[in-house]
């Protein structure tokens, strides 16, 4: 009897389980309908946006955005996170539905379709395992879809330019990430500098932005040194050498020499001690870190003069690392670079998307602030962890809802703390 | 009826009882009952199965509380908050089931809760302290082939038991409860229990005493108490003992037709059906020979340690020989599968444990011994076929149920058996080993028991009974082997001389 | 008062059920008011429940033996990873599809017979094969040169990534599974082993041979899972069913199975447990629940299941 009662019960969840796919392309009609919704309004909205930019927008209806959370415990996520939950999200009607941690594929889809359920009019992704595979899927749902941080490469970005629900990715592109590391290499170069170690990050699971940093700190050497590196010595052939290798050799590049280099997260013990070793390689001058370095090698350079130089955000660790001498140089995100992706995604869920002038997605670039020493990290810090005045208030973005693409990309483009500064 | 006996004047009343009435749901296990325990009296308690002998006792040592009535001890307000608290005070027990812990020492299990006690002055526990007091504790009480070193879980069931005994009565109680605790003892264990209840007795303290078995209650206690159905029927004083009557109102109605068989018959056929061939197994077996004839009913008896209960391991291939063979007509049993596949059956001793689950329904535990038997195409298990299997097998035996998808564990000790039986008896077994089938099962159970024994050996089937007692042994048995030391020393066939005293000569 | 004692054990064992009802109730009501598209809801729930299912439904086999395996989760990943690879070789999804049956049960298999071999409890041999598995995820991932991921292109899967093959996958498995556990010898003696090891070896049940089948069982469900986890997500990564392995334990303990395994061990714990846990987050999600508080009302709602599941049998005073 109460088997049967078991079983009869289960078969009715099936039976449930099977009616709401039953009901499912009439779910699917639902996001259908709202999409031409969006088009009319789309068209309502473009065409006195042309005449008039800056148009007024019905912002009276709270706008749920989803956003794919790929990390929450690093400095950078957190410096975004915090951007998003306590000045974004209090000064716009909307209602940000946070995944949890992203760890896969699986997890990506999962959490879209749980932001479907939701009935959330974008989703903006900080999870790359697939983007492809996101993007796919939320305009197949009719929601729009943007990319976070970072970019997407150029072949993916032609297959998806002219998908109306991709908004667009806003990030350091490559060629920001060759210079960035190019930049910091330069700047010890400049100083003389001529023993250096590399710490590659991601390079041995061929992340793109971190060879492309390794590859400007090497063409810099390359420059300075007057030699060449494994046979490369422009910058393109440097590029293929270190996709060919996913590591970096040690030895002379001319006058200038790597002395050390550790890639990798493996984060076990004899990893740690490799980090300890290269720190206290003789002579070494100068870690160049295409990611997080204070972290790894601060403590096993503190009371020497080697100096430390990292990529990453502002975040208060970093702070205390300048004073500490642990860390010389930081290439940093600002926490208010993700405001214009927001813009441009909220603006398109009002019906007002921002495209190119043939109508494709957004693709622009924006960099890092450099801070090189413990004042001006301060004086940076204060402004991007400002939750009332941060680098891109409220009136700043709002001059950006519904606008033409000229006037966003000019917005965009001018991204150091000092051109900031005076827009404000 | 109420017991009229004249009280000595250091017989006072240390424990009273009155209208105590306890209910589980809305089964009545106790119904209004009143009762008096003295000092200087070792008080038995008897009653079948479910009587609510345990409850009453359990619930003056604290082990639960009652639904209505009042309790007095020392002539004060009784209620203790639980076992530990009644023990504090003075009122200790010896369950049934066993109580220690099995992964720590015999010391730690003694003072557990109160190793405290034995710290030195760097806070650690003195280990050694602690061992010298368990075994002077333990030697108090006449045990000493226990060190308090010893794991527990080493031990074997009566050496546990021994051990929950010195636990109790290192406290010293004025008022002690042994609830059937004989039931797992051999001899020696059961003297060391005899001893500790004439010291109390003599030390003027008082003992409740609870046991099925009727001679022994009847030796050891001063008066006896009969209880049935959750009421008090009579109380007896030693000198009104008299084994028909106190059986009597035991089951509420006469004992009628024979209690063991009546014939003194032996005769069985000369067919071997199952033989153990030159086995050897340390010190429990050395170079055995032994043969179970079809029809026969073979006993073996002898003390606890004397290898019989490996005996009947060995003989269902649950225990492996070092040497030599077990055969059954003529095909090696190498495991408890081929003996199955034999039709052998097997009754643990250690019936909880090793023939029931207990927390699995009656059915279940009926129906897995015999999946064979109504699994079609053996494999498939229907429900229906099922439930019918284990229904014949409930009506067969007199299973006492509510329905035979209660958990075996909420059944008496006989019922408890009855079911062991049934899933035995229900795949067609032709030879059943019984390991002390009669352990912990009140009269009546037994007597039905003795009966489908006798039945099934007529059917032609083969019985081999182990059993501690002289009495089921004589009054059973086609034939009678005594075991000492892993080796046969006596053999008996059936006969209406045959009495205890010949064969305890070659047990001892 | 048996009648009433019945009724009170099956309202005990049908709680993990009513939990389930009472989600899927809170989930519609929320859904209304909330304007959430519940019809979407649905679908999302089978999707995010499915694979976790599956594997638990298996996974019930060797819970019953009062055993269980670590490695569930590795195991998946391994298969599926292999799968993926069997595809990118050949092209054929049915060959994928085997592959990762198979490469599941041998997974499974060995873990068991290994164990029998040096008599040791099958979750020793588990966590053993779980570092042995996770090593070989990152090995399968170098191997095949990209160095963080094996994609198997989506179109070759989309034909299959509906809800109606998953739920085909899922009833046919729990059909089967149901079957052997409640209608052949096998669930029996499972059952019988898991709740008292002695009593079935006096029983002439083997240990070792019903571990085998248990482990064999639930190899074909690590298998369809990760089947199912190619299907629904193809780009395949390092933590590709990473979460798999502990999401089994609680939808299994969610569900209303004892850890302890025995006789009231139920197979439809693993399908209740997972769809309940799927409705639990999806309802924290409705009311924004940051995932930090989400995961603590998650916790104690899970203790609560467990508790009032439990309950009958930690309260039991018999009457002796």
């Amino acid at each position: 009897m109460k088997k049967v009662l078991a079983l009869m019960l289960c078969f009715a969840l099936t039976i449930g389980c099977l009616t709401g796919c039953g009901k499912a392309p009439a779910g699917e009609e639902a996001p259908a309908e709202g999409q031409n919704e969006t088009t009319e309004e789309q068209e309502g909205a473009q065409a006195p946006e042309n005449e008039d930019p800056g148009v007024e927008l019905d912002m009276s209806k709270t706008v749920k955005i989803g956003v794919l959370v790929s990390d929450s415990t690093t400095a950078e996520s957190l410096a975004f996170q915090s951007y998003y939950k306590d000045y974004i999200a209090s000064n716009y009607n909307v209602e940000l539905v946070y995944s949890d941690e992203l760890t896969d594929a699986a997890g990506e889809k999962s959490a879209i379709d749980t932001f479907i359920t939701n009935n959330c009019k974008a989703v903006i992704s900080f999870s790359s395992f697939d983007r492809m595979a996101q993007l796919e899927q939320c305009a197949g749902a009719g929601i729009y879809y943007a990319v976070a941080t970072g970019t997407l490469t150029d072949d993916e970005y032609a297959q998806v330019k002219d998908n109306e629900y991709y908004v667009g990715a806003i990030g350091p592109s490559l060629e920001i990430e060759f210079q960035t590391g190019y930049d910091m290499a330069k700047y010890y170069l400049d100083q003389g500098k001529t023993r250096f170690a590399i710490f590659g990050g991601a390079i041995p699971y061929y992340t793109e932005m971190h060879i492309y940093r390794a590859a400007g700190m090497l063409t810099a050497m390359v420059e300075a040194g007057g030699g060449d590196y494994q046979g490369a010595s422009d910058k393109d052939a440097i590029i293929g050498k270190l996709f060919e290798t996913a590591s970096i050799e040690t030895g002379s590049i001319g006058s200038v020499e790597i002395l050390g280099y550790v890639g990798g997260y493996d984060m076990d013990d004899a990893w740690f001690a490799k980090c300890g070793q290269m720190a206290q390689t003789e002579g070494l001058e100068v870690i160049l870190a295409v990611g997080n370095g204070s972290d790894f090698f601060g403590s096993s350079i503190a009371g020497t003069d080697v100096k430390i130089a990292s990529v990453d955000a502002y975040a208060t660790a970093y702070g205390e690392a300048m004073e500490g001498g642990m860390l010389d140089y930081l290439a940093g995100k600002f926490s208010a670079s993700i405001g214009p992706i927001f813009i441009a995604t909220y603006s398109a869920t009002l019906g007002a998307p921002i495209r190119t002038e043939d109508g494709c997605a957004l693709a622009l670039s924006q960099g890092y602030w450099v801070a090189t020493s413990a004042e001006q990290f301060n004086e940076f810090y204060a402004v991007d962890s400002s939750t009332e005045a941060p680098a891109y208030t409220k009136n700043m973005l709002d001059t950006l809802l519904g606008t033409d693409y000229a006037t966003f990309e000019a917005f965009v483009s001018k991204y150091s703390f000092e051109e900031i500064q005076t827009m404000q | 009826m109420k017991r009229e006996r004249q009280d000595k004047m250091e017989n006072k009343v240390i424990v009273e009882v009155t209208d105590m009435t306890k209910m589980f749901g809305s089964t009545v296990a106790l119904s209004e009952v009143s009762m008096v325990v003295r000092t200087g009296e070792i008080l038995g308690l008897i009653g079948e199965n479910g009587s609510g002998k345990s409850t009453v006792t359990s619930i003056i040592a604290g082990m639960q509380k009652a639904n209505a009535g009042k309790m007095t001890y020392k002539g004060k307000d009784w209620e203790p908050v639980s076992m530990i608290d009644a023990l504090e005070h003075g009122v200790g027990m010896i369950v049934q089931e066993s109580g220690t812990v099995a992964g720590i020492t015999v010391a730690e299990n003694i003072f557990l809760g109160e190793m405290s006690g034995f710290k030195n002055k760097a806070g650690l526990i003195d280990r050694k302290a602690m061992n010298r007091k368990t075994e002077e504790i333990l030697t108090n009480i006449g045990i000493d082939h226990i060190k308090g070193d010893m794991i527990c879980g080493s031990l074997d069931f009566q050496d546990r038991k021994l051990i929950e005994i010195a636990k109790v009565m290192s406290k010293n109680p004025e008022v002690l409860v042994v609830d059937e605790t004989t039931t797992a003892l051999s001899q020696k264990g059961r003297e060391i229990i005899y001893e500790i209840a004439k010291k109390m007795k003599n030390e003027n303290r008082a003992v409740i005493f609870i046991s099925h078995d009727l001679d022994e209650i009847m030796n050891v206690c001063d008066a006896l108490t009969v209880l049935r159905d959750g009421k008090i029927i009579v109380t007896f004083s030693k000198d009104e003992f008299d084994e028909d009557l106190i059986k009597t109102s035991m089951i509420g109605r006469e004992l009628k037709g024979d209690y063991y068989r009546s014939d003194y018959d032996g005769s069985y056929s000369d067919e071997t059906v199952l033989e153990i061939v030159d086995g050897n197994l340390g010190n429990q077996l050395i170079h055995f020979n032994l043969s179970v004839h079809k029809g026969e009913i073979l006993g073996v008896g002898g003390l606890s340690h004397c290898g019989m209960h490996t005996l009947g391991k060995v003989l269902f291939g649950a225990t492996k020989l070092e040497q030599g063979k077990v055969l059954c007509e003529g095909r090696e049993i190498k495991n408890e599968a081929d003996a199955m596949k034999r039709k052998i059956g097997y009754v643990s001793k250690d019936r909880d444990v090793e023939s029931l689950y207990l927390n699995a329904s009656i059915k279940d535990n009926i129906s897995v011994g015999g999946l064979d038997a109504f699994a079609v195409k053996n494999f498939l298990i229907f429900s229906g076929r099922e439930k019918r299997y284990a229904q014949k097998q409930i009506e067969d035996l007199s299973i006492k149920c509510g329905s035979m998808e209660h958990y075996v564990s909420t059944l008496s000790g006989g019922n408890k058996q009855k079911v062991v039986f049934g899933k035995w008896i229900g795949r067609g077994s032709e030879i059943l080993i019984l390991d002390c089938p009669t352990r912990g099962v009140d009269i009546g159970v037994k007597q039905a028991m003795y009966q489908l024994m006798y039945k099934m050996k007529k059917e032609g089937k083969s019985i081999v009974i182990i059993s501690e007692e002289m009495t089921e042994l004589i009054g059973m048995v086609d034939r009678l082997v005594i075991m000492k030391n892993g080796m046969i020393t006596g053999e008996f066939q059936r006969s209406s001389k045959l009495n205890e005293t010949d064969i305890i000569q070659s047990m001892i | 008062m048996m009648r009433k004692q019945n009724f009170k054990q099956q309202v005990i064992n049908l709680t993990p059920f009513m939990g389930l009802l009472l989600l899927f109730a809170v989930f519609m009501v929320l859904g209304t008011i909330k304007d959430i598209n519940v019809a979407y809801g649905m679908k999302t729930i089978v999707n995010q429940s499915i694979v976790v299912a599956i594997i638990a439904t298996g996974a019930v086999f060797i819970y019953t033996l009062g055993s269980f395996d670590i490695s569930l989760g590795a195991s998946a990943a391994v298969s599926a990873l292999t799968g993926g690879m069997a595809y990118n070789a050949t092209g054929n999804l049915f060959v994928a599809f085997l592959v990762c049956i198979g490469l599941a049960v041998m997974i499974s298999l060995f873990n068991s017979i290994l164990a029998s071999v040096f008599n040791l409890p099958v979750f020793v041999t588990t966590i053993a094969m779980l570092s042995v598995l996770n090593a070989l995820v990152l090995v399968l991932i170098r191997l095949n040169g990209t160095g963080d991921e094996i994609a198997v292109p989506s179109a070759a899967v989309k034909p299959l990534d509906t809800i109606g093959f998953k739920l085909v996958v899922l009833i046919v498995y729990w059909c089967l599974c149901a079957f052997v556990f409640c209608f052949t010898k096998i669930g029996r003696k499972q059952k019988l082993l898991g709740g008292n090891p002695i009593c079935a070896k006096l029983t002439g049940i083997s240990d070792k041979k019903m571990a085998i089948i248990a482990f064999a069982m639930a190899g074909i469900g690590v298998g369809l899972g990760a089947f199912v986890s190619i299907v629904y997500a193809p780009t395949l990564t390092r933590n590709t069913a990473s979460s798999v392995g502990m999401d089994v334990i609680i939808a299994i303990v969610f569900g209303g199975m004892p850890v302890s395994g025995g006789a009231r061990s139920k197979i439809q714990s693993a399908v209740i447990g997972a769809f309940s846990m799927t409705f639990l987050s999806q309802i924290m999600t409705i009311l924004n629940l940051n995932s930090g508080i989400g995961q603590m009302v998650k916790a104690a709602i899970f203790l609560l299941v467990v508790f009032v599941a439990t309950f009958n049998q930690r309260n039991k005073m018999l009457p002796r």
